[in-house]
């Protein structure tokens, strides 16, 4: 077995023990920093399949924005009171997704191309900017309008 | 499928399911923000593994969820803490019977 399909198989079971952990724990704040540690795993398994620019991405800006600004706002508003389980419900809904998803990803004919991929950030960066301008200005304006959202919402 | 691929969109299946079990079993609005955000990891993944025949287009296509999920989560807090102020709670049981 190579050594990054091991890793590759580590790292997918971590995230999957910490996005159970974080439905689960009781406490909200150590919820979302479980979810700091989801997104890092996630970084991972992206870095492991060749995918380093997102790997890049998810950590600078999700983890370091989006994440961080969820952790904040969870330790400063607490839990918002005590919360009720519905445990019956989430597991029927839960298994219903599993199995439709099992059913449609399993079963159909996918074409997959080879992992790791062979991203070049060179060609990505001149495809973004020649090929898929609308794109750039899409990202733009979203992390613009998250500056100004998060602004907006601290001088409140 | 090869094992890195089915490795991958197991993940993803799994992390998807475990999230809609955490937005279904709690009222609790920050519970089911965090869960959505759990979904999104999941779906990233998938996404991943599926464009992977043509790994520029993945990418791309990955940065761009990643800055429209960031997007949503700003405007999603700025409404939990709205809600607070309105309310003191973050149950969602005041909106299920706003909506009746």
């Amino acid at each position: 077995m190579e050594l990054s399909f091991l890793l590759l198989v580590i790292a997918s079971l971590l995230s999957l023990i910490t996005a159970a952990l974080i439905v689960v724990v009781r406490d909200l704040v150590y919820a979302s920093g479980l979810l700091a540690l989801l997104g890092g795993l996630t970084a991972a398994i992206a870095a492991i399949l060749g995918y380093s620019l997102v790997a890049a991405f998810i950590i600078i800006v999700y983890l370091g924005a989006a994440v961080m600004f969820i952790i904040i706002t969870v330790s400063t508003l607490g839990g918002g009171g005590r919360e009720e389980r519905l445990i019956p419900e989430g597991l029927m809904v839960g298994l219903l997704t599993l199995l439709g998803l099992s059913f449609v990803f399993f079963r159909a004919p996918l074409e997959l191309g080879d992992l790791p991929a062979n991203v070049e950030a060179g060609r990505v960066a001149g495809e973004l900017v020649v090929r898929y301008a609308p794109l750039l200005a899409v990202l733009f304006a979203a992390l613009a309008a998250t500056i100004v959202e998060a602004i907006a919402v601290a001088r409140r | 499928m090869e094992p890195v691929h089915a490795v991958i969109i197991a993940t993803g299946i799994l992390m998807i399911s475990i999230a809609a079990f955490g937005f279904a079993s709690s009222k609790n609005l920050i519970r089911q923000l965090l869960s959505v955000e759990v979904a999104f990891n999941g779906a990233l993944l998938l996404l991943l593994a599926l464009l992977a025949a043509n790994p520029s287009f993945a990418t791309l296509f990955a940065l761009l969820l990643i800055s429209v999920v960031t997007g949503e989560i700003v405007v999603v807090v700025a409404i939990l803490i709205a809600f607070y102020r309105s309310t003191k709670s973050l149950s969602s049981e005041p909106l299920e019977e706003a909506m009746v």
